[in-house]
């Protein structure tokens, strides 16, 4: 009885405590790839812009950062992947604020706003001479990388460095502001030319001579989102930069000419090529997975604003009543509370509303780019990362480490306050594809990042 | 501003409450031989498997058990080499008691813990989302009768009263500037009342061959909540309408019913030396599991997600066990199907159709006392695909699960005692 009762106790102490199940450390390699010199080109989205601006959180958790971040684990004498960082605040940025019992998202400029910070203005004049692997500048087309026609070294010059000449003798001077996220590079002087005196300038620099001199050994692009999204966020309205002294231009929200996107991406990939990288291109997201487009339809103005009709201004200034296929601007969100576009009178603007013509202009343009950049990728032999697919598919509402999200605005949990960006947690979703895309096509195996580790909206 | 509705955001995939948390541990002479015992049906614990097998208890038997159960699983995701679970060992216990009353008519009664276990999770883990921590102890308290209604077939039945306390931490995907999550806690007591009806015949009995089959039904558990508490915190300051730092909530659990049906067959080749063979067939109707619904008393709380697509289970459970006078070898086997599909299990049960093999050893020490011991060593691996929980991973699972239990044996057979 007693030996029964030892016997009972010793075997019991033998099964307890023993962790047999766990998995060894998984090895981590590379594969077929060279990480050492990762470079990141694209604009806001590559950038870490989100809440209609660019701030130090919200870069440090942009998705290249948060690529090269989980690379350096499968490499790891990878060399450090510097940002141009900004500082708190950075371009000022929306956040959600709680008043009179509701969340409200407010603006940079509103009362409240997180107002951008003190070293904003300086931010890019000590960077200039540094060299960067992320190279995101928020707002930049593809179309102003490559300086490839008469013309480019003076609009893209301008646009992307802005413009501070002045004439010899005479001393009149011209300027012009750039894209302040483009700051920390240097594009040179843009041509100019003056009447009378003629050419001055001219020593421009493109973005695509940064990419041939970042010795790059591996690259992501996600380049030409801006080709197409600056035509639907303004409602397919344009936005002239124009200066007739010296013969400037250009409307920032046009579509991109196809064959001009075609010539220029090829650019910026064969620079890549050259230097022996290797990499991954990105489609482009349909316009309509994003909150900003998405937000207010006839239904959900009827639904939840107790609108009859709805009232609308169409591409050629026709005002009509919208259809389920038109889509109102979630920049339409003040209009709404003042009751615009509830009367014929009163209808949204042609820059509140993204109508079916203009939506189905700027679908069929994001499909004719995205070919042209898997014809591309395609010919340099360069895998892609295919995120018109996959955010389409996110669309219906997915969920990972069950955390539920969708596309909706706010509770959705992907994107930040401007509708337009992800948020942190929406990045590391976009930087596990990417990881699943590098892994699949150069054998490596590069750990996926915990998207619950990234935090959503922050709430008050 | 357009409202704000969470919807999708927030609760439960309560399918966390129930994969692993059905303890067939009801008996170590079956546990021994893969579970099986409805034909067998022969000592106290009958009146949990088979009630209408009381009527081969000779005399009054008590039995008592105990179980420990030593967990451990291990996770790989595509982020974490290595997770381990932390699972408490758990001990569940049975009493069971079987006697004649009458020469047609028996009593049991049973005390057991059917459904139980806990597990948590390092604190801020991957899937704590998913689950965090959580706990369900049940207690089952069963009388029961049984009635020989022919010299060959008997029945029985029992009146199954449950009470249980179950309690679940998750993280809430919520973030302020001064927290990374917030936290919901669930935690209730419910009771219930069940029943368990069986029918058993010794088919054949002759000196060689004895033959035995049975069949048993456990209807279903529906453990209503009536007072179940909701735990909000670290919850975003405008957001506490939506999840108020306490509510209360109403729900029900539904475990499954069990319905088995089972055969027993002895070959005696001398008065000493026995081989029998058990063979159960059981059907776990986990679809009911399907209606799990949690509503809070707080409207603005948006209502438990519940799990979908479980499907009823079959298993089969075989034993052997070799009498040699007063030893008893045992071997057996089961087959367990999941209720659900690899891929939306919880992860702190990760689980499969799988088998496992058990094993035991019976020595009548004396007329009186009978003591068995019991091993099962349940072990295997997966490789989970993205279901609905988003979250995919592989992992090693590996069960032991040791058993002991004393049978002690008082009074005489009342058919005896008569003809005497």
């Amino acid at each position: 009885m007693k030996k029964q009762l030892y016997f009972i106790v010793i075997t019991l102490g033998l099964f307890s405590g023993c962790k047999k199940t766990a998995f060894e450390t998984v090895e981590r390699t590379s594969g077929t790839a060279d990480f050492k010199q990762y470079i990141s080109v694209g604009n806001s989205l590559t950038q870490g812009y989100q809440d209609a601006g660019l701030y130090e959180e919200g870069q440090s958790m942009s998705y290249p950062s948060i690529i090269a971040q989980q690379m350096k684990i499968a490499q790891p004498n990878m060399a450090e992947f510097r940002q141009p960082m900004v500082s708190g605040n950075g371009s000022g940025y929306m956040h959600l604020g709680y008043i009179n019992g509701s969340l409200k998202p407010i603006s940079s400029d509103d009362p409240g706003g997180y107002q951008p910070d003190g070293s904003w203005d300086a931010w890019g004049q000590a960077e200039k001479n540094q060299k960067f692997n992320n190279l995101g500048i928020a707002g930049v087309k593809l179309i102003q990388c490559v300086n490839t026609y008469s013309d480019d070294n003076t609009t893209n010059a301008i646009i992307l460095g802005g413009l501070d000449v002045t004439v010899p003798i005479i001393g009149t001077n011209y300027t012009q502001d750039g894209n302040p996220f483009s700051r920390y590079l240097d594009f040179g002087e843009a041509e100019v030319n003056v009447p009378v005196i003629g050419n001055i300038g001219g020593t421009a620099k493109s973005y695509l001579d940064h990419v041939k001199e970042s010795n790059a050994t591996f690259f992501t692009c996600w380049l030409g989102n801006n080709d197409v999204l600056g035509y639907v966020v303004n409602g397919g309205t344009p936005n002239l930069v124009e200066n007739n002294t010296i013969g400037l231009s250009v409307d920032l929200n046009a579509l991109s000419d196809e064959f001009e996107f075609e010539e220029k991406y090829d650019e910026i990939i064969k620079a890549f090529k050259n230097q022996g990288a290797q990499g991954v291109c990105s489609t482009l997201p349909n316009v309509t997975s994003i909150p900003f487009v998405t937000t207010f339809t006839v239904a959900s103005l009827k639904a939840d604003y107790n609108y009859n009709k709805v009232w609308i201004t169409d591409l050629n200034e026709n005002v009509r009543e919208a259809t389920e296929e038109d889509y109102i601007l979630l920049h339409a969100s003040e209009g709404i509370s003042n009751g615009r576009g509830t009367s014929q009178a009163t209808p949204f603007t042609n820059y509140d509303v993204l109508d079916r013509d203009e939506a189905t202009l700027a679908k069929n343009h994001t499909l004719k780019l995205n070919g042209i950049i898997r014809k591309i990728a395609g010919s340099y032999g360069y895998p892609i990362a295919d995120m018109y697919t996959y955010m389409d598919n996110l669309s219906a509402g997915y969920t990972f480490e069950g955390i539920d999200m969708d596309i909706s605005y706010i509770q959705g949990g992907t994107f930040s306050l401007d509708g337009i960006h992800p948020n942190p947690r929406g990045y590391a979703v976009v930087a596990n594809e990417f990881i699943r895309v590098i892994n699949a096509a150069y054998n490596s195996n590069i750990p996926k990042v915990s998207v619950g580790a990234y935090r959503g909206i922050l709430f008050p | 501003m357009k409202k704000i509705i969470f919807s999708a955001l927030v609760m439960a995939n309560l399918a966390a409450f129930a994969g692993g948390f059905q303890v067939n541990l009801q008996g170590v002479r079956s546990v021994a031989m893969g579970g099986a015992y409805v034909g067998l049906a022969h000592g106290p614990a009958t009146t949990f498997f088979n009630p209408g097998g009381l009527t081969n208890i000779e005399g009054h038997r008590l039995s008592l058990g105990l179980n420990t159960i030593h967990p451990s699983i291990s996770l790989q995701t595509e982020v974490n080499d290595n997770i381990d679970l932390t699972s408490s060992m758990s001990t569940p216990i049975y009493f069971y008691y079987g006697g004649q009353i009458t020469e047609k008519l028996y009593v049991g009664f049973g005390i057991n813990n059917q459904f139980g276990s806990s597990s948590s999770f390092e604190d801020n883990w991957q899937g704590r989302f998913i689950v965090q921590n959580i706990s369900l102890k049940t207690f089952m308290f069963q009388p029961t009768v049984a009635y020989k209604i022919h010299d060959k077939i008997s029945i029985g039945a029992g009146l199954v009263y449950t009470t249980g306390v179950f309690s679940y931490e998750k993280a809430v995907p919520l973030s302020s500037s001064s927290s990374a999550d917030g936290k919901a806690r669930l935690e209730g007591k419910a009771n219930s009342i069940s029943f368990n009806v069986g029918l058993y015949s010794k088919l054949i009995e002759t000196d060689k061959i004895e033959l035995g089959i049975g069949a048993d039904y456990r209807s279903g558990m529906k453990l209503s909540l009536e007072e179940g508490l909701a735990t909000f915190t670290n919850i975003p300051s405008s957001l506490t309408g939506t999840f108020p730092e306490q509510t209360n909530f109403k729900g029900e659990i539904n475990l499954p019913s069990v319905t088995t049906a089972g055969l027993a067959f002895t070959y005696k080749f001398n008065e000493k030396n026995e081989l029998t063979f058990v063979y159960d067939y059981a059907l776990n109707g986990w679809s009911s599991y399907d209606t799990l619904a949690f509503d809070f008393e707080n409207e603005a709380t948006p209502d438990a997600k519940t799990p979908k697509n479980w499907k009823n289970a079959v298993a089969h459970r075989f034993g052997l066990e070799y009498k040699l006078d007063k030893l008893f070898f045992r071997v057996g086997t089961y087959y367990d199907q999941s209720p659900v599909e690899e891929n939306n299990v919880s992860p702190e049960a990760p689980e499969r159709s799988h088998m496992a093999p058990t094993f035991g050893f019976g020595m009548k020490v004396s007329d009186m006392i009978e003591f068995d011991i019991s091993y099962i060593n349940q072990r295997y691996s997966g490789e989970t695909a993205t279901g609905e929980l988003g979250f995919e991973y592989k992992y090693n699972r590996r069960i032991n699960v040791l058993s002991v239990s004393a049978t002690i044996t008082l009074g005489k057979n009342k058919n005896t005692s008569i003809e005497e």
